[in-house]
């Protein structure tokens, strides 16, 4: 707060719509220079579209952005860049299929007509190296872990003397040992000089890092760069749910902005005496695109319990969901479905035995988006019969609406389209189709991604009235903070294979070990 | 409802911006548009007969139209309708061939079953390397129109040449009269129950059943379906099997009836056309059966307008061609653009 110097940053009235959606609504935020600023809020509140904003790549309906006081020309990449700007993507941008030395050239201004890749190397590695960036430069993003991808990430961001890099949800997709190292990275770039945004949603981790917090709700600022010294976990967690949300659970609440590893209630050891409705013996199965390959897994998921699968993205969680579907063949080891053999069997009969799945991918593996609703909701119940059974469609139309109904699935009219529902309206939609009285085992995968607060709410809620009501739940989770909430049992997953099998009270600081083979 | 409305009426707007353009391209090459039109709807409608002929073009249209409807609303783009309608009338002519002399009553079934399997064989194989080993199926049953083609071509030249034929076109032994299902104006009951019967089916199998939500979910999204557990592979080949058999049968139909032999190289835009009206009717089978009677009115006109007219068929062709121009462009903002004003004009009292 000097005041002499411009904000390196300075937003106003900055409005973008999407449609008829507000994405953000006159906002007047200024970040002062060299410092850790933190924007945080529930998804769909807006944080990336001011980063995309500031990035260049959205161009503001109404609203203007300052650079160092001077005026930046909006929605144009280049001139976002010019000024000083760099970005660097949730979801990893640089092409899988480069060398980073590629990469790095990729990104420079100065990127010449010819190289040779021995010449790239070369000119990157000190570069690199001064990020701490041990990787062979010839590797292929592909292939590197995470962290390091997130790493040449920044560094590519860096190469062009960039004084604002905003990263966006950059934790996401690191264990917690991974966060730490970002972060001590983020401390050596503002010793530099370099003004970080990091667009965050947990508050343990804002409160860690940050130097200022910003709050955006519904596209709304709540708050605009306060000092984070100022505020408590419970004051900031206000702020992002906001009242109306209709959390009652406590637990929930926190649990919901990563305030605070949750205390654990219930465990439900009674129900381990029953019949397991899933059990993996020893399964094995050959590697592909999504992860390494299971290896001798062994897993139990009994009536009555929800059974959490924590573990960084890309260490076999999708390849395990495959397998209990049948989509994936087991080469060694065998699975059973309420007590019954089923390894072999396509996934129509192990869905016939009372397997349901929410699936990762909502989008493709969940949902048609140019069909209707009730045809949506309709293709579990229809496939349950011969192909050739006769139906009514209004029939099935007003099944769906009365399911729907019962889930609070907001729409206009059973015909519309499902990509036209919002994304919690999407995943209840699955939910209705998913998890009735004949589900005897609910695979979760990532249920809550990109859902509002209400809706993360609301898909706890459904799958521990589905463990009340007899079934086992297998939720399969990056978030921690959701997995320590409502597991009832944990395990970890690393490199295919199961590290660790917990009970609560769950330690944040045992599982991140396990998580990275720290604790191994 | 409003979403087939939109269909409808983007049908509705692309058919008018075709016949726009074609009234342009006809006043540059020194015709009057107002004529030309006048002509093709005298030709189609209008005359004395016209309707008689327009509904002989239109049913093998609309049963090999349903067909190809069917295995684009299950995501597969077959587009070898005209060589699953070329194997369905050899495989037929060879059954009547070989029967010859039997009762009508067990040739004509039996000959009819032949070219239903015909087709139905004519679709598997690129149906099987689609869903075996991913190969394309728009190039294998693009290039098994090729292929038919050349073996109608063979069959009528060699094995089932008719040796008093003369002239340039080679063609099978004309089918004993007892056989002919039509004489050769090309419309009896027989043919219109056929298409009656066709239309019921497919409607039934399409909206009715199981299958057909399921089919055009997996049409739409496979990855879905294969999650919810449906064996996506044997609805793609029933897919396949069912519009080649229907190629198959309007095939059969056009020999048994209209032509009462195997023409070499006959109707050689039958499949395309067909797959125009799939396309034009949003795969609907209701709309497909509109569409037949339309692009069967042109065909009707197309051989009116030289003789009665004085004006080139190729007319019909430039009109097919627009339209096959304008109703691949299935833009969202046209549909967005029709839907808004659907809603004001509910609005609006």
């Amino acid at each position: 707060m000097t005041g002499t110097l411009a904000p390196a940053i300075t937003c106003h009235d900055v409005t973008v719509k999407f449609g008829d959606f507000v994405a953000l609504s006159d906002v007047n935020l200024s970040f002062e220079r060299g410092l850790v600023h933190a924007v945080v809020g529930q998804n769909g509140a807006g944080k990336t579209t001011l980063a995309r904003v500031a990035a260049g790549l959205i161009r503001p309906d109404s609203g203007r952005i300052s650079i160092d006081g001077k005026p930046l020309a909006l929605g144009n990449v280049r001139e976002s860049r010019k000024a000083g700007v760099e970005l660097v993507h949730q979801s990893f941008a640089l092409p899988p299929s480069f060398a980073i030395a590629e990469a790095m050239e990729f990104g420079a201004d100065r990127f010449g007509p010819a190289f040779s890749s021995r010449g790239l190397r070369k000119r990157w590695s000190a570069h690199l190296k001064s990020f701490g960036i041990a990787a062979d430069l010839s590797a292929r993003i592909r292939d590197l872990p995470i962290e390091t991808q997130q790493s040449v990430e920044i560094a590519r961001a860096l190469v062009n003397d960039a004084s604002i890099l905003i990263l966006d949800e950059p934790t996401a997709v690191l264990s917690p040992s991974g966060v730490e190292a970002l972060f001590e990275r983020v401390r050596g770039l503002k010793k530099n000089g370099i003004t970080v945004i990091l667009v965050l949603h947990k508050i343990r981790e804002v409160l860690a890092i940050a130097d200022t917090v910003s709050v955006l709700r519904g596209g709304r600022l709540i708050a605009a760069a306060v000092p984070a010294a100022s505020l408590t976990p419970m004051d900031l967690a206000d702020q992002i749910v906001g009242s109306e949300t209709g959390v009652t659970d406590a637990d929930d609440a926190a649990a919901l902005v990563g305030a605070a590893p949750s205390r654990h209630a219930g465990m439900r050891a009674e129900a381990r005496s029953a019949v397991p409705v899933l059990a993996l013996s020893k399964v094995a199965t050959a590697p592909d695109v999504d992860g390494p390959a299971l290896a001798d897994v062994t897993l139990r998921v009994h009536p009555g319990e929800i059974v959490g699968v924590a573990g960084v993205e890309g260490n076999g969680q999708k390849t395990l969901v495959r397998a209990i579907a049948g989509l994936t063949a087991a080469r060694a080891g065998a699975i059973e479905l309420t007590g019954l053999d089923v390894t072999g069997t396509d996934l129509g009969t192990r869905r016939r035995l009372g397997l349901s799945i929410i699936p990762f991918e909502r989008n493709s593996e969940g949902l048609s988006l140019t069909s209707s609703l009730w045809e949506n909701w309709s293709v579990k119940r229809l496939l349950a019969d011969p192909l050739l059974t006769f139906i009514r469609p209004a029939a099935l139309r007003s099944d769906s609406d009365e399911a729907m109904k019962r889930w609070d699935v907001r729409y206009r009219h059973a015909g519309q389209p499902a990509g036209s529902l919002s994304g919690g309206n999407a995943q209840k939609l699955v939910f209705s189709r998913e998890v009735d009285d004949e589900a005897r085992l609910v695979i979760a995968a990532q249920p809550t991604r990109g859902l509002d607060v209400g809706a993360t709410a609301f898909v706890w809620q459904a799958l521990r009235a589905a463990r009340d009501r007899g079934a086992g739940v297998l939720l399969i989770s990056s978030d921690l903070d959701e997995l320590f909430d409502i597991s009832d049992r944990l395990i970890v997953m690393l490199s295919g294979r199961i590290v660790a099998d917990v009970v609560p009270p769950f330690s944040l600081a045992a599982v991140g070990a396990a998580m990275t083979g720290a604790g191994a | 409802m409003n979403a087939n409305l939109i269909a409808v009426i983007r049908a509705l707007i692309f058919i008018v911006f075709a016949l726009v353009l074609c009234g342009i391209i006809f006043e540059f090459a020194g015709y009057s548009s107002l004529d030309m039109f006048q002509s093709i709807v005298d030709g189609a409608f209008l005359r004395p007969g016209g309707l008689a002929q327009s509904l002989r073009w239109a049913i093998p249209l609309f049963i090999t139209a349903v067909g190809v409807g069917l295995s684009f609303r299950c995501g597969f783009f077959n587009i070898g309708a005209q060589g699953q309608f070329y194997l369905g009338a050899v495989a037929a002519t060879v059954m009547a061939t070989s029967l010859n002399g039997w009762p009508a009553l067990i040739v004509v079934p039996a000959s009819f079953a032949a070219g239903i399997a015909g087709g139905a064989l004519w679709a598997l194989w690129p149906g099987l390397l689609k869903l075996r080993s991913g190969t394309d199926e728009t190039i294998t049953t693009l290039m098994g129109n090729f292929i038919a083609n050349l073996l109608l071509v063979y069959v009528t030249t060699g094995p089932l040449k008719d040796p008093s034929g003369s002239g340039q076109q080679s063609s099978s032994r004309p089918l004993a009269a007892a056989y002919r299902i039509s004489n050769s104006l090309g419309l009896s009951p027989t043919i219109i129950v056929i298409a009656v019967v066709v239309g019921l089916l497919m409607w039934l199998l399409i909206n009715r059943t199981a299958f057909g939500v399921v089919a055009s979910l997996a049409g739409r999204n496979p990855v879905m379906v294969r999650w919810q557990g449906a064996k996506v592979w044997r609805l793609g080949i029933a897919s396949f099997l069912i519009s080649g058999a229907l190629a198959g049968l309007a095939g059969t139909v056009e020999v048994f009836g209209p032509n009462g032999r195997l023409v070499g190289g006959f109707l050689p835009t039958h499949g395309f056309t067909a797959i125009l009206i799939a396309l034009v009717a949003n795969l609907s089978v209701g709309g497909t059966a509109v569409g037949a009677l339309f692009f069967g009115g042109l065909a009707s006109a197309a051989l009116y307008l030289p003789i009665m007219a004085g004006l080139p068929s190729a007319a019909i062709d430039i009109i097919n061609a627009a339209i096959a121009l304008f109703i691949t462009a299935r833009s969202s903002h046209i549909d967005r653009l029709i839907g808004g004003l659907i809603g004001r004009a509910r609005k609006t009292p």
